[in-house]
Formats: structure tokens, sequence, C-alpha cells
């Protein structure tokens, strides 16, 4: 368990430190757009995630601390 | 157009437009306190079927309120009331004449967050009730950028609490808890691209077995972990927006599981875009699944060799089964004026044992498709 937490760690640590040329603020314009936003609607968001994991063994991945259901 | 988004508005409106409407967490774009508040309604409308038979319908309207306190706080909250009827498979894919079921199941969450210079921090509690289970949630979350803010970690920590009362009385108050830790890191990559990568872990024990399926013996404890990889580009050029997002999945059941998502927005101007979208899934059956080939001597629905009174984990529930599925769909939205927006969005998804994906599905299973429906309305202020 602590090796894995520790590889995820590491991994997210390179992930984050990767080379790239910094953006600058001035440069940021395209990435306020609302469909550049990595979550969309929320309301939307939850049924879908709902409907999913009703039909699918697989569920979560961007959050935690949703409710559960009898559903699954 | 560099500055606009596609429904024409400013974006710096697209920006506070969308912080409005995310109380979640995991956004680099969402740390900056919400100026104006917000309230969402939507509608889904759910229907599930087999070949010649109805199973489930679901009518489910929602809400949601986001609003700002003292330009450093917001509270987001939203609730929805599902209800839900039809038939249920018993086990496979056979229905009897006694499943049908009616049932009514009402779901609430609040979100208190604190913006900080560099990052935020979020508490939020979530409750749902059915007629035969309750599930209570509450969770901590937390983001911290980098004095750049090109890069912005992830943290979250959850709990859950549920129990179940199943009519049929197979077992009563029976609970299941569950621990979610989160860690995660979204990275701008360049002025057209920001990506992010997720961890999840949940760990849980307790009642996981489907009181109304028959042979349905599961473990009492589950570990389940996620990777999952997101990436948004910008075609300045086309006026459209790709998404792609890809999740792994894997559980103690032995259940892994592959899902990529792709959407493609496509401004259309005047305050139009429009979305098609495409979801492809695959899992592996879990090692207690068993295929639809029985006892010779009990029959339906005992596996070969059942023992009444054995413990050894066993189910035929469709959804532990291999198979893979496809969602088409398309999401029209219309940004009607400053204040005002709506999207209708109509999916299709359809599973079958032989479209999994590295390795053989699940024979002998009926395909399941439904029908998606949402239309929404948002309103700032």
């Amino acid at each position: 368990m602590m090796r894995r937490l520790l590889a995820a760690c590491a991994l997210l640590a390179g992930l984050s430190g990767c080379a790239l040329a910094p953006v600058q603020p001035w440069e940021k314009g395209e990435l306020a757009r609302t469909d550049m936003l990595l979550q969309g609607d929320s309301l939307e968001t939850r049924f879908d995630e709902h409907i999913y994991t009703s039909k699918e063994a697989a569920a979560g991945g961007s959050a935690v601390g949703g409710g559960g259901c009898g559903c699954n | 157009m560099e500055n606009k988004s596609q429904n024409g508005v400013p974006a710096g409106q697209a920006l506070l437009a969308a912080a409005l409407l995310l109380p979640g967490i995991g956004t680099v774009h969402a740390e900056t306190p919400p100026e104006r508040g917000s309230v969402g309604v939507k509608y889904l409308y759910y229907k599930e079927d087999q070949p010649g038979l109805d199973r489930v319908r679901v009518h489910a309207p929602a809400v949601s309120v986001l609003a700002p306190i003292a330009g450093e706080w917001s509270v987001a909250a939203s609730a929805t009331v599902d209800d839900v009827s039809g038939a249920s498979p018993r086990y496979h894919t056979a229905i009897s004449g006694a499943s049908h079921m009616d049932d009514l199941r009402k779901a609430g969450d609040v979100t208190v967050t604190r913006y900080l210079p560099r990052g935020t921090v979020s508490v939020s509690a979530a409750y749902s009730t059915e007629h035969d289970y309750v599930s209570r949630a509450l969770s901590l979350q937390g983001t911290m950028s980098s004095e750049d803010k090109n890069t912005t970690w992830n943290f979250g920590l959850g709990g859950s609490d549920d129990s179940i009362n199943p009519v049929n009385r197979i077992v009563q108050d029976a609970g299941r808890q569950t621990v979610s830790v989160l860690a995660g890191v979204t990275r701008v990559l360049t002025p057209v691209d920001v990506g992010q990568f997720t961890l999840t872990h949940t760990q849980g024990h307790g009642y996981y077995s489907d009181p109304y399926k028959l042979v349905d013996n599961r473990p009492d404890s589950r570990r389940q972990d996620t990777a999952l990889l997101q990436w948004n580009h910008r075609f300045i050029a086309l006026g459209a927006t790709s998404r792609l997002s890809y999740r792994f999945y894997r559980d103690s059941y032995g259940i892994n599981a592959h899902t990529l998502g792709a959407e493609w927005v496509q401004g259309l101007g005047d305050g139009w875009s429009v979305t098609p979208a495409m979801r492809l899934y695959t899992q592996r059956a879990a090692d207690f699944y068993f295929d639809p080939v029985y006892d010779g001597r009990l029959g339906e629905p005992f596996p070969p060799g059942y023992v009444f009174g054995s413990t050894q984990a066993s189910s035929a529930d469709q959804r532990l089964s291999g198979f893979g599925a496809v969602t088409l769909g398309v999401k029209l939205a219309k940004q009607l004026n400053h204040d005002w927006a709506m999207d209708l969005k109509i999916e299709r998804y359809e599973q079958r044992g032989a479209w999994r994906l590295f390795g053989t599905g699940s024979p002998g299973l009926a395909p399941m498709r439904a029908v998606s429906l949402q239309l929404g309305v948002t309103r700032q202020w």
C-alpha cells in the first residue's frame, strides 16, 4: 500500500514538473472559456455518473464524497 | 475572436459563468470566488430496455444553487428527485412478473468553499434516501496552485455511510462504509491545452450484495482504484474545442475497466453551440460472476455445483459481467443573454457482451439499451 502511494505521488510530481514553457497570464484567454474547463455542468455530471453507476461496475475517478444509491 | 467564448460573450464572463457552475473540486480555473450567484434547473428523462422488454424509466428534476459570500466564500447546493419505475433482472437478464418496482429517490448535497490566494478548501455533505436505502457522505477537498498558476494540485478525502433495509427482509439495517482519497494535478500545458491527471482509491466494507437478486453473495469488502486523464484542446481557427478523457479502473472483485470519452464543442455563432460526444467503455467480469450455465440438478438460477448455505461469492448480475458499451450523444446549447442559458442533451447507450475489448465478453446476455434526455436552464444574478 505504502509503495503504491509513493509511486502515485512520484507520478503526480513528475507530471506537474513537466518541462514546458510556462504559459503567461496574458496568454490564458482561451483557457478561460467554459468549454475548456475540465469539469462541466455539475447537474449534468451528476446525472451522467448516476446513470453509469447503475449500469456498469466502474465508477468515480474525478471526485470523492458523492452519496451512494441502492441502484448498484 | 481570441477573447470571446463560443457564445460570443467575453472570456472573462465565460470564466465567471463556468466558475459559478462548478462547486466541485479539481479545476484549474475555479479558484477565484464567484462574483455572481446562479441557479440551474435540469430535467432528466431516462428509459432502459432489452429486446422485447421495457426495463426502467426515470423522471428526475434537479436544481442547483451557488451563492458567493463576502468575496472569499461560496455555498453550493443541489437537490434532485428520481422517480424510478420498471423492472430489474433477478439474475442475468431474467425478469420475474413480481419484480416490478416503483421508487422515489431524494438526494441533496451542500458544499462550502473558502477561497485563498493560491488555493481552495471545500467541505461537502451529501444525503440521499430511498424506500429501502439511505446514504450519507462527507468530504474535504483542497486545491493548491503554483505561483504562476500553471499547476494546481488537487486533494480530497471522503467517507460514506450507507444503510439498506430491503423489503424482502433478507437483511435488516445492513451497513456499508467507504473511505476515499484523491490526489491529482492540473497543468496548463500551452495557451490552448490544459490537462489533468487524477488518482483515487476507495476502501469499503459492509453489505455489497444485491438483496433482490437470486444467488447474489458478494465479498463484504471492496477496494477500488481509478486513474483519470483529461485533456482539453482549443482549435482557435475552427472555433471548436476537443475534450478527451481516459479512465482506468480496477477493483478487488477482479474487474478491470477502460473508459474513453470524446467531445467536440463547436461554436455556431449567435450564442449557439453543438457538442457531439462519444463514450467507449469495456470491463472484465468479476471473479465471482458466473455465466448463464446452470446446475443440472437445481436448474436456474443456480451455478453448477451450487451448495445451499455456502459463503462462496457468486453473482449473476449483468453489471458484473464482461461487456463493452457505446454511448453516442449530442448537446445543443444556447446563451440567451447575459443572464440566461439553455441546453438540451440526447444520448443513446448500448452494452453487449460481444463488445468487450481486450478479451472475451460474457456470453448469453441480452443487449441492454438506454436513451436519455436532459433539458437545462441556468440563470445568473
